[in-house]
């Protein structure tokens, strides 16, 4: 390159100011970006090598489910909120069966109560190794996604084995769970009880993921580079994430001990011995902890509900067109990214009159613009991916 | 754990792990292989895996409960009146309703399993069968004959837990 002579008097006129005054940069991820678990895409203004007014634009995955539901009566509803949070399908029909139920003053029996408690759990189990195979990803470590990734597949064959579907269960009915296959009255009622074999393929799966646990805490906390990018990373305290409505285990790794399981009794989680699980920071790194310590709660619980499994029915009585009467109801419930609620109108008839949903990952996800205030670039995929939700769950 | 180690240690660790998990698996593979070399080799599906819906056209009646129940309609049916001639002379002639057509768009379906559930006659199955992917998505749907021949792989329910 020649530099005329124009050019030399002019850079020898450029005098630079002490506090250097540099042009902000608008940077733009997603939305077709890996770590954003969907398509989420992040606005943000850059200054230098840090990040303020980072705006999330969500949207791009709606689907209309609360609307959708208004014109379908609730047995197609369960195909729909399977679709929700597709990493935890199973976990999603809960609250919106149990708010049926709870207007309907049905009583469910125990049977069913556990079979719905030992497959909420699975599907906890393979939500959190989804993160503990994505986080590390994102971090740059793609070793613990094999291990992870191997032991779901185990856990989602049972949960597969059981209902029939490995991410769209569709596997609870109104007064229990799915009775028969075939209802029809000439030949055979095939009964969906567990399979024969379940039990002694439980037992060994969850033993493989406390193994796994056990693993991937060598694999991913003995890392140096994983703990120097999560440690301190993207701390939340208690007053913001409260403020901000966060649930799950981005609640409870920032101390705040908040888990419906023991609160609401929407299944006999009383019953059975377990802790909940708090970290002490709210960085990055306790809420991957939290996520950890949660799989091997889930595995502890699973392995004695199997043992604690009663005899009896799996569907109390329940005509066969189901009416909900007229009522409203609010039914939370533990998902595995957090609060999951339904508001259930009905008038009476087949289908609801309006449902409103409170889905785990849109208030887990608001909290982005606070925490991405300052942060480094490479820090936003850290923080942004420990929140872990799916763009399913924010958009519905 | 964050105590700081030698520089590098990490690194022969991980190479560590890789060279155990290898050489444990080229020795073990039926123990530690996770998976399967698929188009040679197959996976067999559980026998509750919703993978196709078949048909058996003897037992449908074309009461439309199916279709009506679909969540997003993805079933189509038109069937018509036949008269029976009787038995014996005198008796009376018996109306039977004839299945025209039973299509299932799979390019639609969402897997649920409704139409099987609420069937009265029990005319629908699943089947775990998987491969029917078409390159055109007017070819996933299904017409009576095809969802018939589905009727062959439908497996018997596995056995209940005692």
């Amino acid at each position: 390159m020649s530099i005329d002579a124009d050019t030399i008097r002019h850079l020898s006129e450029v005098s630079v100011s002490v506090e250097l005054q540099t042009e902000d940069m608008t940077l733009n991820i997603g939305p077709q970006h890996p770590s954003t678990h969907g398509v989420l895409r992040l606005v943000a203004r850059v200054d230098g090598e840090r990040a303020f007014d980072v705006q999330p634009v969500i949207g791009y995955m709606h689907r209309g489910y609360e609307k959708l539901a208004e014109v379908r009566t609730y047995p197609q509803i369960t195909t729909i909120v399977n679709r929700i949070d597709w990493v935890a399908g199973y976990a999603n029909e809960i609250p919106f069966i149990t708010a049926a139920e709870k207007i309907m003053e049905l009583e469910v029996p125990p049977r069913a109560q556990y079979i719905r408690l030992i497959l909420t759990e699975m599907a906890r189990i393979c939500s959190h190794l989804v993160f503990m195979a994505s986080y590390p990803l994102e971090l740059g470590a793609a070793s613990p996604l094999f291990f992870a990734l191997r032991e779901r597949e185990r856990v989602l064959d049972l949960l597969e084995g059981v209902t029939g579907g490995r991410f769209h269960p569709n596997f609870n009915r109104i007064g229990g769970v799915k009775p028969a296959y075939g209802s029809g009255s000439m030949t055979r009622k095939w009964v969906q009880d567990l399979p024969a074999g379940f039990y002694r393929d439980t037992r060994a799966a969850m033993d493989r993921v406390l193994e796994v646990c056990d693993e991937l805490d060598n694999l991913v906390a003995g890392n140096e580079i994983i703990l120097a990018r999560t440690k301190g990373v993207g701390v939340i305290p208690v007053d913001v994430a409260a403020s901000y409505g966060l649930s799950g285990p981005n609640l409870r790794a920032s101390g705040v001990p908040f888990d419906l399981r023991k609160m609401e009794h929407y299944l006999p989680y009383d019953e059975l011995d377990w802790n909940v699980v708090t970290g002490t920071n709210g960085d990055c790194y306790d809420r991957w902890w939290c996520r950890l310590q949660e799989i091997r709660e889930s595995a502890k619980m699973i392995q004695q509900a199997i043992d604690q499994v009663p005899e009896g029915p799996i569907q109390a009585k329940v005509p066969k067109v189901i009416k909900v009467p007229k009522g409203e109801t609010y039914v939370r419930a533990e998902n595995p990214k957090g609060e999951m609620g339904y508001y259930l109108v009905t008038d009476g008839g087949n289908g609801p009159y309006r449902v409103k949903i409170r889905s785990a990952s849109f208030s887990n996800l608001s909290i982005l613009p606070w925490a991405l205030e300052g942060a480094l670039i490479p820090d936003i995929i850290a923080i942004m991916g420990s929140l872990d939700f799916v763009l399913g769950d924010v958009d519905r | 754990m964050s105590s700081r180690t030698v520089p590098g240690s990490g690194l022969w660790k991980g190479m560590w792990v890789l060279l155990y998990t290898m050489v444990r698996t080229i020795f073990k593979p039926k123990k530690y292989l996770a998976t399967v070399n698929y188009p040679k080799v197959k996976e067999t599906p559980v026998a509750r895996a919703r993978g196709v819906i078949a048909l058996d056209q003897e037992a449908c009646t074309v009461c439309m409960l199916c279709a009506r129940n679909c969540p997003d309609w993805c079933i189509y049916i038109e069937g018509h009146k036949e008269e029976i001639p009787p038995d014996k002379p005198g008796g009376r002639i018996k109306v039977r309703n004839k299945l025209d057509r039973f299509d299932i768009d799979y390019a639609l379906c969402m897997y649920c399993g409704i139409c099987v559930e609420v069937c009265p006659f029990d005319a629908l199955f699943w089947s775990p069968e998987y491969e029917y992917s078409e390159a055109q998505m007017g070819d996933m749907m299904h017409d009576m004959d095809k969802l018939q021949d589905w009727l062959a792989t439908v497996p018997d329910q596995p056995e209940l837990e005692k």
